[in-house]
């Protein structure tokens, strides 16, 4: 009997842990994880745990943040050491040794690190009332602090700032966001889009600033002070959404190839025989964004890039290959995000009162990207036009009365 | 067991084109398959969203917002992030006519 030990009990560890199971009944799993909670998800954290609504309807708060009750796990034979980091790698001779002295061999291992919160490199960030959000503590405590209605400032116009913007002004606090570039969401979509989320916060009351990266902060018993080029912000609470670091750590240690991740092919593996890297951590190539290796953090690589790890290890390879998708809910819209909408693309726009859908396409006419606002109907036809990437007649795209279904 | 409502013509019902209701306080979704017409809770197992405002396909509702697939027939949810069923409802046929027990 072989024993399988994957490292991180997030979503991707979860994925790998319940998968194997499906298709090795006979394994030894072991889940090992820093935090004290279950598996759980993160797309919640910056939204319903903030807000304090029942994530999963009719059934306890953070019931869907879990996915999986304690008893699955048992039933399924995945043995989880909680509260419980792994802390050197040894691959040669396959073992690890655990925060508690323990140390544990294994025939295969995954790891499944994920990413931690990238924090601001200024003196006084380590100030307690500047927080980053990436686990439940953090979304918790985040949680608690909203309570008092802080003046809040949000470092970073991304997803997460962005999303953490909009709970905490739907709680009462005071918002400003500071951006060091000149849109919002940059990383994920064009500047049509960006204007709109713009002014979707704008109308909620949000304050933007952009151009305005930080350069000094100053603490005093009554305020934090943020400092930019232009002005000087104060506020009771600072949250910095400015990306994620992969927690490669571990890797590197042992030796394997690492850049901003961990290297792996489409199905997980890593430099070194027997250990594969599972979701957000990995980094390798895929076909919808060019031959450059990419990383990406998202529910969506958590979710389906560890059914390449598995499937490679049992011997039943089928890489990962699916359209880049990821959405962000922000008050009343929810905006979903496929392929690479990048600038530079041709943008069609399908808008229907409230809702709309860009289609990015390129010089061929084929659809390289979409984003939908409150339009999530046409997720499913995107997904398939730009994984099959067939031309397609731009005139007639933006005829609204056609629906995106009638293309494929 | 609950009542019969009248929710639509069958005339005005297309394939795979979710027609949206309330009976109550319950929302529904009333959907015609190639094998009879069918009617489940339009609300979402995972987050709030209606599904009648998703994509339909093959005797699957899939949610606007994340994308969670359930199965129209059986209200099985068949996809992440939903992992509970949503209800389903019987529906009967009279004279060109839908009702929905609820």
């Amino acid at each position: 009997m072989r024993r399988i030990i994957i490292i991180g009990a997030g979503q991707a560890g979860r994925r790998c842990a319940e998968m194997i199971r499906e298709l090795d009944a006979a394994a030894e799993i072991m889940v090992f994880g820093a935090e004290a909670h279950l598996p759980y998800d993160r797309p919640p954290l910056s939204k319903s745990v903030l807000l304090g609504q029942s994530v999963l309807l009719g059934q306890e708060t953070q019931g869907s943040l879990f996915v999986r009750d304690a008893a699955f796990y048992v039933q399924q034979r995945i043995t989880l050491h909680l509260a419980e980091a792994v802390t050197c790698l040894w691959p040669t001779e396959k073992r690890i040794e655990t925060v508690k002295g323990r140390s544990f061999h294994y025939d295969v291992l995954v790891l499944a690190t994920g990413a931690k919160a990238r924090r601001l490199a200024l003196p006084g960030a380590d100030d307690p009332r500047i927080l980053t959000l990436r686990n439940l503590d953090d979304a918790m405590a985040l949680k608690q602090r909203l309570a008092l209605k802080p003046r809040l400032a949000v470092i970073g116009g991304g997803l997460i700032g962005l999303e953490v913007a909009a709970s905490a002004l739907q709680m009462g606090a005071s918002v400003n966001v500071l951006e060091a570039g000149e849109r919002l969401m940059a990383r994920s979509v064009p500047t049509a889009i960006s204007h709109r989320m713009a002014a979707l916060h704008r109308r909620h009351g949000v304050m933007l600033h952009f151009n305005a990266q930080v350069s000094a902060i100053a603490t005093s018993e009554r305020e934090v002070l943020l400092h930019t080029n232009t002005e000087r912000l104060a506020a009771d609470l600072v949250v910095v959404g400015i990306g994620g670091i992969a927690e490669t750590s571990l890797a590197e240690a042992a030796g394997l190839a690492v850049a901003d991740g961990i290297l792996t092919d489409a199905s997980g593996r890593t430099s070194h025989a027997d250990i594969y890297a599972a979701g957000e951590v990995a980094r390798f190539a895929q076909r919808f964004y060019g031959a450059a290796p990419l990383r990406q953090e998202t529910w969506q690589i958590a979710q389906l890039q560890p059914l390449a790890v598995v499937r490679a290890i049992c011997g039943q390879e089928k890489a990962y290959d699916e359209v880049p998708w990821h959405w962000t809910d922000q008050f009343d819209w929810n905006v979903q995000i496929l392929g690479t909408p990048t600038e530079q693309l041709h943008q069609i726009e399908r808008q229907e009162g409230e809702r709309l859908t860009l289609l990015a396409l390129d010089d061929d006419g084929a659809l390289r990207g979409a984003v939908l606002i409150n339009n999530g109907r046409d997720a499913t036809p995107c997904r398939r036009l730009i994984a099959g990437g067939k031309a397609l007649d731009a005139a007639a795209l933006t005829d609204n009365a056609l629906p995106l279904r009638s293309f494929l | 067991m609950g009542e019969w409502h009248r929710v639509a013509a069958e005339e005005d019902l297309q394939p795979e084109t979710p027609l949206a209701m309330r009976i109550g306080e319950t929302e529904i979704a009333v959907i015609r398959l190639p094998d009879g017409i069918f009617a489940v809770n339009n609300v979402c197992s995972h987050e709030y969203a209606l599904l009648s405002e998703g994509f339909c396909e093959d005797g699957k509702l899939e949610c606007p917002l994340h994308q969670a697939c359930f199965d129209v027939r059986s209200g099985q949810a068949l996809s992440a992030p939903a992992t509970i069923a949503i209800a389903t409802y019987e529906v009967k046929c009279e004279c060109g006519e839908i009702f929905v027990r609820v």
